[in-house]
């Protein structure tokens, strides 16, 4: 490259890159511009990913399944066997009963809290390049849904609404890194706040370090002022390690969700609060322990040919 | 660079950005899975002048930063698309190139990728992002490469014919 070449190369470099500084400063200074731009790109994107989402539905499960391989390597033979004998439409009609059951799960879920509920399709996952969990929902603010509102699944908490656009919105799921909820422990009643991992785990804080906390405690959300964005009385999950290291300020454990975040097909968007706080109504049944049958072997010596 | 090559690169740019948000969005993969544009504009990249590689990683970055699940703030991924496709053109231009080959070539994508993802995770704390706990980091990391790894070779054959097809063509236009 000549001479002249190479500070031609090098200006249209520094141009780039003032210009990609200058957008992240308009960005970081809140210039309404961008989330303009932002917008109107969802609104394009989503009959696509409507469409994807239509075309694609059987068939989107395979990958999420294919991590399970190693761990139930006999099990998905025995299936790869069963599922050879189904045909197209079943798995369609599969794919319908799943998203069926994760209604009938969320409509149980907002019906005994008293929860005014919008239900929606999951439509798209979110890119995992940016390390952020967010998915995009079929329904928007034609549907009455807004901006900060919480997301349930059949199981509890998801997440909240991110942005909103006319006919889609972007859940920030509750295992976003940057996810942050207030909760409070059944049993004891103590608070503190939830913050997310990027996984099904998340970390607890409690904000008094005095009473003891235990494996398996229920921890339910505190509801936020005019139920935004938090609505009150929301399983999140439960305790599965206290961290009891001595020195620490704030006591800490980590909690499992109970929404299985890649499963998420079907989700609720409460847009009306409970007319009061429904408390602990909606706490998680423990599982009944299955009991184990016993079998009893009689074995009678037959007489030896010898004797 | 002519007005035929200018649309006929954006009109391929835009379709793979709808590919990768409305398609591959649809798929939940294990281990964070792959993005469709940052390997297409790498391969572009390492297949161009610097100076167009340049305008390639800035275009890219700008379409990943209005994609709405992107949680940096605008221009984050512009800046890194940018540095990154200069770069990897910086090594690969030439007959005395840095990768010698298609499989040097598909190495340095997934190299390219990891750093990527890297110098989004220095820089996003520093911007005010939230990037979740190590042994998540640690799995989106791996699982973005080997998904990387996996994907180049099949579909760099056809982004390098698209590349020669328009860059060709532009240039005799």
């Amino acid at each position: 490259m000549s001479r002249g070449g190479q500070s031609r190369t090098r200006l249209l470099l520094v141009i780039l890159i003032v210009t990609s500084l200058f957008l992240v400063t308009l960005d970081l200074r809140g210039v309404q511009l961008l989330d303009n731009l932002k917008q109107g790109t969802q609104n394009v994107l989503s009959p696509f990913q409507r469409i994807s989402n239509s075309a694609l539905s059987p068939i989107k499960s395979f990958f999420s399944d294919v991590s399970l391989l190693g761990r139930s390597g006999s099990q998905i033979e025995k299936l790869e066997q069963e599922n050879a004998s189904l045909k197209l439409e079943l798995l369609e009609r599969a794919d319908a009963d799943v998203q069926l059951q994760q209604l009938k799960g969320i409509l149980d879920l907002a019906g005994t809290a008293g929860y005014k509920i919008v239900n929606a399709k999951v439509i798209s996952q979110g890119s995992y390049q940016s390390f952020a969990q967010t998915v995009t929902i079929g329904s928007g603010s034609n549907a009455g849904i807004a901006q900060n509102m919480t997301v349930l699944s059949e199981y509890g908490i998801a997440g909240i609404v991110k942005e909103v656009y006319p006919n889609s919105a972007l859940i920030q799921l509750a295992s976003d890194p940057a996810f942050r909820i207030g909760v409070r422990i059944v049993n004891s009643q103590q608070i503190g706040f939830l913050s997310g991992r990027g996984e099904r785990s998340a970390v607890l804080q409690l904000l008094d370090n005095s009473t003891d906390i235990n494996e398996g405690d229920v921890l339910m959300s505190r509801g936020s002022i005019a139920n935004r964005p938090f609505v009150p009385g929301v399983p999140v999950g439960y305790i599965t390690t206290v961290d009891n290291s001595a020195g620490t300020i704030a006591q800490s454990a980590t909690v499992r969700y109970y929404t299985d975040f890649s499963k998420l097909s079907v989700l609720a968007v409460v847009v009306g609060g409970p007319s009061s706080n429904p408390g602990d109504a909606l706490v998680p049944q423990k599982p009944k322990p299955i009991p184990t049958p016993t079998v009893t072997v009689f074995v009678t010596p037959t007489p030896s040919p010898s004797n | 660079m002519s007005t035929r090559l200018i649309s006929a690169s954006s009109l391929v740019f835009l379709s793979i950005f709808v590919i990768q948000e409305s398609l591959i969005s649809q798929f939940r993969l294990p281990g964070g899975g792959f993005s469709i544009l940052i390997i297409f504009a790498l391969s572009w990249a390492i297949m161009s002048e610097r100076e167009v590689a340049a305008v390639i990683g800035f275009a890219a970055g700008l379409l990943m930063d209005l994609s709405q699940s992107s949680s940096g703030p605008f221009g984050q991924w512009t800046l890194i698309m940018l540095l990154a496709s200069y770069g990897i053109s910086y090594l690969g231009y030439g007959d005395d190139n840095f990768f010698g080959g298609a499989i040097g070539v598909v190495f340095s994508i997934v190299l390219a990728n990891f750093l990527l993802e890297i110098m989004f995770l220095i820089s996003g704390p520093l911007l005010g992002v939230s990037i979740g706990s190590f042994g998540q980091i640690f799995t989106i990391l791996l699982g973005t490469s080997v998904w990387t790894l996996f994907v180049t070779p099949i579909v760099l054959p056809l982004f390098a014919k698209l590349h020669k097809t328009i860059f060709q063509a532009g240039t005799l236009a």
